[in-house]
């Protein structure tokens, strides 16, 4: 364990200033900015908002719209792929696969890091949500903003299964970006199974695409009519997630070159 | 006792012909070791095959006494590497770097300043490793396999990208490390006159087969064996016979009679035969091969 946490701090350090790292903050923060600066800009159709009793919720699903279809999955093939292709890219597979540490140590503290930048992104996320509301109303006094209660529960839940259904994502880029060294592949791959699975939304076995659990849930949460019925797809993401993950590993620990 | 010790090991990428063929390999403890061959001679290959960067197929592999397959990290937690070219994250200074190999093997946060001091980097501050010289990151690279302070440094053709004042300089702070550190290093190399003055024991290979192995005295021996004299006489033909009655292998090569090594005693004797015989001696010389032409032959041959 101590030597998991060890190679855990390491390539939290690597990622510092790199492109990954930005992009969790841009990511987190862009959506809530753009309607912080509708509230700013346009404060009567900000204050009119806060008058009603659902405004939070309003808030979430247009916030959540934009994030969940595309630039959520989006965003998570390039994060991993970007951490995991700083090794090839700094020719330091080499150098990190002698270092006195399991493969198993490497393997897990790297795809961590993923995970828990991933949860940052969350994080910040809803931070950003919460921002987008309270800075308008800061500035143009709307009182009504403190009567409305900000749903915990709500956001802890939505958040929470939005995560699990991109972990999918995260495992298979995970598998991609260690086997290739060309960053376009992990990336051209990524974009082109997110491109399929938002097109095989509407076939009947759409939620069998290991891309699609994000906009699904979505729509699930709009009560829209897209998206399987009485099948489970958080269970399917769960599932992909465990077998990418697995055969990750293996295929990783078993490379005939470690750099 | 050795520190590496590598027995009958071959190695063959897919179903191409053999990179390696049987090769044997002892580097002493506390030796420098060079390890000499051509480019493609299979020295990268066996130093990864060291390393466990590649899968062994065939062969053992034993460093400080123990087998790499099943001592792995521990073995790992010893030795320091640097791998063809050097391993950096050019998005971050050369602290940074450290610091990043530094938490793997939790070594003291203060020998990040003393290894950059070492290797003469310690003024770099918030430069990126990514705008270093190649000079600079070979030298980071040393710094990141000295982090930990290994027993054993393994160098692939460390010197490759420095100018000469900079392989002095890496020449100078292998030998205080090796001397006043004890550490074993064996480096690569394909070019013998850059490290014959820095080691101690040589090992030389072409074409995936070990051709010589054994210590820079050793090699010096063969030196001298192989080196040769030259008469300058005013009738070689005559000279030559003379030579040859004495049982003295030699022949006329651009007008002068080459013979194989002789000792001092056997070389005033024949210029008395020569002298006694009323032929001229003009010179005698004796041509000692440069390392450089007996690891030509070697690998030529």
């Amino acid at each position: 364990m101590q030597s998991f946490i060890h190679s855990f701090q390491s390539e939290w350090l690597k990622k510092k200033g790199t492109l990954a790292f930005w992009l969790v903050f841009i990511g987190g923060f862009f959506i809530p900015l753009i309607f912080m600066a509708r509230g700013i800009f346009y404060p009567k159709d900000f204050l009119g908002e806060l008058k009603s009793p659902m405004f939070w919720d309003v808030l979430m699903n247009r916030s959540w719209q934009f994030m969940a279809l595309l630039l959520l999955p989006l965003g998570v093939v390039m994060a991993t792929s970007l951490v995991t292709q700083l090794e090839f890219k700094n020719n330091t597979w080499k150098q990190l696969n002698t270092t006195p540490q399991s493969l198993s140590v490497i393997f897990f503290s790297k795809f961590a890091v993923i995970i828990v930048m991933l949860l940052q992104f969350f994080v910040l996320f809803n931070v950003g949500i919460y921002l987008s509301a309270l800075i308008p109303a800061l500035i143009h006094g709307g009182a009504d903003f403190y009567q409305r209660t900000l749903p915990f529960a709500f956001m802890f839940k939505t958040t929470s299964l939005f995560f699990l259904d991109c972990l999918p994502i995260v495992a298979l880029q995970y598998l991609i970006s260690l086997q290739f060294k060309n960053f376009l592949v992990p990336l051209g791959l990524g974009i082109g199974l997110l491109l399929a699975s938002l097109i095989a939304m509407n076939w009947q076995y759409g939620y069998t695409m290991p891309y699609s659990y994000c906009p699904y849930y979505f729509f699930s949460l709009r009560q829209t009519k897209i998206g399987p019925n009485q099948v489970n797809f958080h269970y399917w993401a769960l599932g992909y997630f465990v077998g990418f993950t697995l055969l990750s590993y293996l295929l990783f620990i078993n490379k005939k070159e470690k750099g | 006792m050795t520190s590496i010790q590598v027995r009958d090991v071959s190695y063959q990428f897919s179903n191409q012909e053999y990179v390696l063929n049987n090769i044997n390999l002892n580097v002493p403890e506390g030796s420098i070791y060079g390890f000499l061959g051509p480019n493609g001679a299979g020295k990268t290959t066996t130093l990864r095959l060291i390393l466990g960067l590649i899968k062994k197929q065939k062969g053992e592999i034993e460093i400080f006494g123990k087998a790499f397959d099943k001592h792995r990290i521990e073995i790992l937690s010893k030795i320091g590497s640097l791998i063809e070219s050097p391993s950096l994250y050019g998005h971050l200074t050369a602290v940074e770097n450290l610091k990043v190999w530094q938490k793997v093997y939790q070594s003291p946060e203060n020998r990040i300043a003393e290894v950059l001091q070492m290797v003469g980097l310690a003024h770099t501050g918030r430069k990126k490793a990514g705008q270093f010289s190649l000079g600079m990151k070979q030298r980071l690279g040393i710094a990141v396999a000295l982090l930990h302070n290994p027993s054993l440094l393994i160098l692939d053709e460390p010197t490759n990208g420095l100018d000469p004042s900079g392989i002095v300089e890496m020449r100078e702070l292998l030998k205080t490390l090796n001397q006043q550190h004890g550490i074993t290093i064996i480096i690569s190399s394909h070019l013998l006159g850059e490290i014959e003055k820095l080691v101690t024991d040589v090992g030389i290979i072409n074409k995936g087969r070990m051709l010589f192995e054994s210590s820079l005295t050793e090699l010096m021996k063969r030196q001298h064996a192989a080196s040769t004299i030259y008469f300058d006489t005013n009738n070689n033909a005559q000279a030559l016979q003379l030579m040859h009655q004495q049982k003295i292998e030699a022949q006329i090569e651009k007008e002068r009679i080459v013979a194989a090594q002789l000792s001092k005693q056997a070389i005033a004797q024949i210029n008395q035969t020569l002298v006694a015989n009323s032929i001229e001696v003009y010179g005698i010389r004796a041509i000692e091969n440069d390392l450089e032409s007996i690891f030509m032959n070697l690998t030529n041959n």
